[in-house]
């Protein structure tokens, strides 16, 4: 009898083994299926708000999509991947699935979200999985949502499972969404296709990328220092910062500025492209000559002078002896661990990374200042596609495409600048980005007040639903942001619940630097280049930003002389660059022409 | 005791070639049977996706798909072999690699030998333990930490500032310095594993042999000389004709996560460079290409170095 009992025992692990596995690889294909969010009970906020709405739907305005004015009588739904942000935080029990905000849309709108995978996005890990699916050619989801390289969107575009969204942008867009997009002539140029708009933009405040200058002002109080109206002045200042001694330890161990450009000379932070802007080019797109025709600013004579400039930099000790080997993150850590005096970056860095800066270093106060001025008056910086920050295409088989543009006009009415009074007045729902004190007032501080943010263990950030919506912040209208803080910095006193808002999250800091950023607007150098890769940029792009990259970090090291420059160029040239510039300006022709 | 039940529980009395055989498999088949999951996930993700080189001669388009794409022949070959960088690249890997493999068997087998004599066995398995811990770590991490410690103002330019007044070395910014870091940090984090396939090896060697070598008045250095070595030569040869289909992998998690643009002529290898083309720039066919060559050099190798193992070990693998 034991050996019955044996053989059975065996065959029946066999079976649950080969079980589980089958279990585990239907789990991977099929990604992350949605946990049944629907049959959930308690969603809060949104069960409250739908009894507040509760007006049954009358048959009598619902279009020919199920959509009734205010929601799809039928819930639809909308599948689509991504990529999870550092800065969402979660309720406990709530996912990306299965949130406050995922259940208020199907309650309200009657659009359902669901995921066909989620993934951290640290390291470009969206990006990776988007082009792994691509080149695995994976069926798409409905929406993908993309914040990064044009690249990328490109590629998606070129796929051909895409939709033109021109004509359900302009028969199902709001108001709002219309003006946005038409504030900037050239918001279609980078997804135009045969005249086809391929994608939609996801609007953002303009001048948000803008770059400025951070410096200690307790390092520059201390060695009483005076604002750098030139790059001189501000060689002045980093030669203090360095010799001086201005965090008083006794120790050489300062430096000037704070820079990494492993990856890239033209970075989001710690940016080194301003001293490019300085002699009058900008590395790593594409500048408009005084001819009309562009050319690649990395190769520009200018680039040049701005490298020798460099290299000086770098033998004085004001930049790091490490910042060809950090990238625009680590590069910024020289500044918040309180090594390196100045960094240029966009005007919210007080928000992050500077936060670090004050639990490092404390007491220690930071202000914003113009980008200094080169040799000959020049200044320029680097500005994205002034109102865009993002693209979202629509697959062409999906059974309600217009459901995004639902969404999103939802949140351009309800959310971008909502009224006194409304909803969203203080936030998208109350215990997650905001709570009620005994006494009436608001308040978004869980470190202050742990109770009325429950279940929720980290007390330094608060939750915010709206990021886990579609089109990342819920809907932004470009000039709402820039048009408050000018309102704020000129002592204006805030009225909507928007300018109150801005004006108790925003520190003095960032709105001064809102303002430094728009007096300087003219400074913006604009990369004309926006169309997809080329043909020959497809071959020879590897190839060609490594000539670049390896012959400027040698040259700033000093590995290599100064006029290894003009090699570099004359090699980039015959390699291909030439080739690139002709189909570069190809383009602009014919995009800038029609 | 249970098992000599099965065993003969499962072993039916009956006679004939023909009922043997089939006996044996009714005998085994549960074993089969728990076999076929690693048969078939085997077939699944390591034979199926075979089919998938084919893109290295089309022209692949992801949206046209692996059959809608079209034939292109040797094109990627020929544009790979006529890559500026290609030669540099190549000679990087080799060279990168073949440090690695010769030093990945030379410091393991050092160390194996010397924890061997070691008396208190207390002692030899928290020391083995300790060296093989670094294998489990992800080199995301060991990146991060070898970039803080061997910045300019890291903790081994301060030991060697202090200590020695040196200046500070950029060792990840100078293309020497990085190979040595590579191969180095890779010894570093590899050599916990080779160490305990040494020591499994040491363990086998017949005692008598000892015995033997010390009537015959052998010292410890001898014995070690001609006994412990001699005994280990066919696994050190076994471990180094496999190493060799390494010759062109030089590591890409390592390299990824240390290198710079200061560091491209000396540090760039195969597999950064085929990221950078093949999944950056979208050149999926010509990666694929790359894949191929890495894969006909690594097998061609193989096979010679197991000739070569054979002639002088006398050692069969298969």
């Amino acid at each position: 009898m034991v050996f019955r009992w044996q053989r059975m025992l065996s065959v029946s692990l066999v079976a649950a083994l080969s079980l589980s596995l089958a279990a585990c690889a239907g789990n991977n294909n099929g990604g992350n299926e949605p946990a049944n969010n629907g049959g959930n009970s308690g969603g809060n906020a949104g069960a409250e708000a739908n009894a507040g709405s509760g007006e049954a739907a009358s048959n009598a305005n619902v279009d020919e999509t199920g959509w009734d004015g205010k929601k799809y009588a039928e819930p639809v739904t909308l599948t689509t991947v991504k990529g999870v942000g550092t800065n969402y935080y979660f309720k406990s029990g709530e996912t990306m699935e299965n949130n406050v905000l995922q259940k208020y849309m199907k309650d309200n709108l009657g659009i359902d979200v669901k995921y066909d995978w989620i993934v951290t996005d640290t390291n470009d890990a969206y990006k990776t999985k988007l082009r792994l699916m691509l080149s695995s050619g994976e069926k798409m989801p409905d929406v993908i949502t993309y914040r990064g390289d044009m690249e990328t969107v490109n590629m998606l575009i070129d796929s051909g499972q895409f939709m033109d969204v021109g004509e359900l942008f302009d028969k199902y867009a709001g108001e709002a969404y219309k003006t946005g997009v038409a504030l900037n002539p050239d918001t279609w140029l980078p997804v135009t296709r045969d005249g086809q708009r391929m994608a939609l933009p996801v609007l953002d405040y303009a001048y948000n990328d803008d770059m400025l200058l951070w410096l200690r002002q307790d390092w520059m109080d201390k060695l009483g220092l005076q604002a750098p109206k030139t790059v001189a002045d501000f060689e002045a200042i980093m030669d203090a910062f360095v010799n001086k001694d201005p965090d008083g330890n006794g120790k050489s161990d300062t430096i000037g500025l704070a820079t990494g450009f492993k990856n890239t000379y033209l970075g989001w932070m710690s940016d080194i492209s301003w001293l490019f802007g300085a002699y009058g080019t900008l590395p790593g797109q594409w500048n408009k000559g005084a001819d009309g025709a562009l050319s690649y600013g990395s190769v520009d004579p200018a680039a040049k002078q701005a490298l020798s400039t460099l290299k000086t930099w770098m033998d004085k000790g004001y930049i790091s002896k490490d910042s060809g080997i950090k990238d625009e993150v680590s590069g910024s850590e020289l500044f918040t661990k309180g090594q390196a005096g100045a960094i240029v970056g966009r005007n919210w860095l007080p928000d992050w990374p500077f936060g670090d800066l004050l639990n490092n270093v404390p007491g220690a106060k930071y202000k914003g200042y113009p980008l200094p001025a080169g040799p000959d008056g020049k200044i320029g910086a680097q500005s994205g596609n002034p109102s865009v920050n993002g693209w979202m295409l629509i697959n062409k088989d999906a059974k309600n495409p217009e459901a995004l543009l639902r969404y999103y006009n939802f949140f351009f009415e309800n959310w971008a600048n909502p009224q006194a009074g409304s909803e969203f007045e203080n936030g998208f729902a109350e215990g997650y980005d905001w709570a009620k004190l005994p006494d009436g007032t608001i308040t978004k501080d869980p470190a202050k007040d742990p109770d009325l943010f429950p279940d929720y263990a980290d007390r330094t950030h608060l939750v915010e639903p709206i990021y886990y919506s579609l089109t990342f912040e819920g809907a932004r209208i470009p000039s709402l942001y820039a048009d408050t803080m000018i309102k704020l910095a000129s002592g204006g006193t805030p009225e909507t619940p928007y300018e109150k808002q801005t004006a108790g999250v925003r520190k003095p800091e960032n709105i001064e630097a809102m303002k430094i950023v728009l007096d300087q607007k003219d400074i913006r150098m604009k990369n004309y280049f926006q169309g997809p890769l080329t043909e020959t940029m497809k071959q020879k792009n590897e190839l060609l930003n490594k000539l670049i990259n390896q012959a400027y970090s040698k040259i700033i090291y000093g590995q290599s002389p100064i006029d290894e420059f003009d090699t570099m160029v004359a090699n980039w040239k015959k390699s291909g660059g030439d080739q690139i510039t002709t189909e570069v300006n190809e383009w602009f022709q014919s995009a800038s022409g029609k | 005791m249970g098992m000599s039940t099965t065993t003969e529980a499962l072993t039916p009395v009956r006679s004939g070639v023909k009922a043997k055989a089939g006996s044996f498999l009714r005998r085994t088949w549960p074993l089969h049977l728990m076999l076929l999951p690693a048969v078939i996930l085997q077939f699944l993700f390591g034979y199926l996706p075979l089919g998938g080189l084919v893109i290295a001669f089309k022209d692949f388009k992801p949206y046209d798909g692996i059959w809608g794409s079209k034939w292109v022949g040797l094109e990627h070959f020929k544009f790979m072999f006529e890559y500026p960088d290609s030669k540099q690249v190549i000679i990087n890997t080799a060279l990168i690699a073949g440090f690695k493999i010769v030093c990945s068997i030379i410091v393991p087998f050092v160390f194996a030998l010397l924890l061997n004599e070691v008396r208190r066995s207390s002692v030899k398995r928290t020391v083995q333990t300790l060296v093989y811990l670094p294998y489990f770590i992800s080199w995301v991490f060991l990146g991060g930490i070898l970039n803080d410690m061997l910045a300019s103002d890291g903790i081994v330019n301060s030991v060697l500032k202090s200590w020695f007044g040196l200046e500070p070395i950029l060792f990840l910014g100078d293309g020497t310095w990085f190979r040595i870091v590579v191969v180095v940090s890779d010894v570093w984090q590899q050599f916990g594993f080779g160490t305990i396939v040494y020591l499994a090896a040491l363990a086998g060697v017949n005692p008598s042999l000892y015995e033997a070598a010390e009537v015959d008045g052998a010292t410890r250095w001898q014995q070690t000389l001609h006994v412990t070595i001699p005994s280990l030569a066919p696994i050190v040869i076994v471990v180094g004709t496999l190493a060799l289909g390494n010759i062109l992998n030089a590591g890409f998690d390592q390299i990824f996560n240390l290198y710079n643009p200061l560091v491209y002529d000396k540090g760039d290898i195969i597999d950064t460079f085929v990221y950078r083309t093949g999944i950056l720039n979208g050149q999926y066919s010509f990666g694929t290409a790359v894949g191929i060559f890495k894969s006909v050099v690594g097998f061609v190798l193989i096979v010679i170095g197991y000739r070569i193992a054979y002639k002088l070990a006398d050692y069969k693998i298969f």
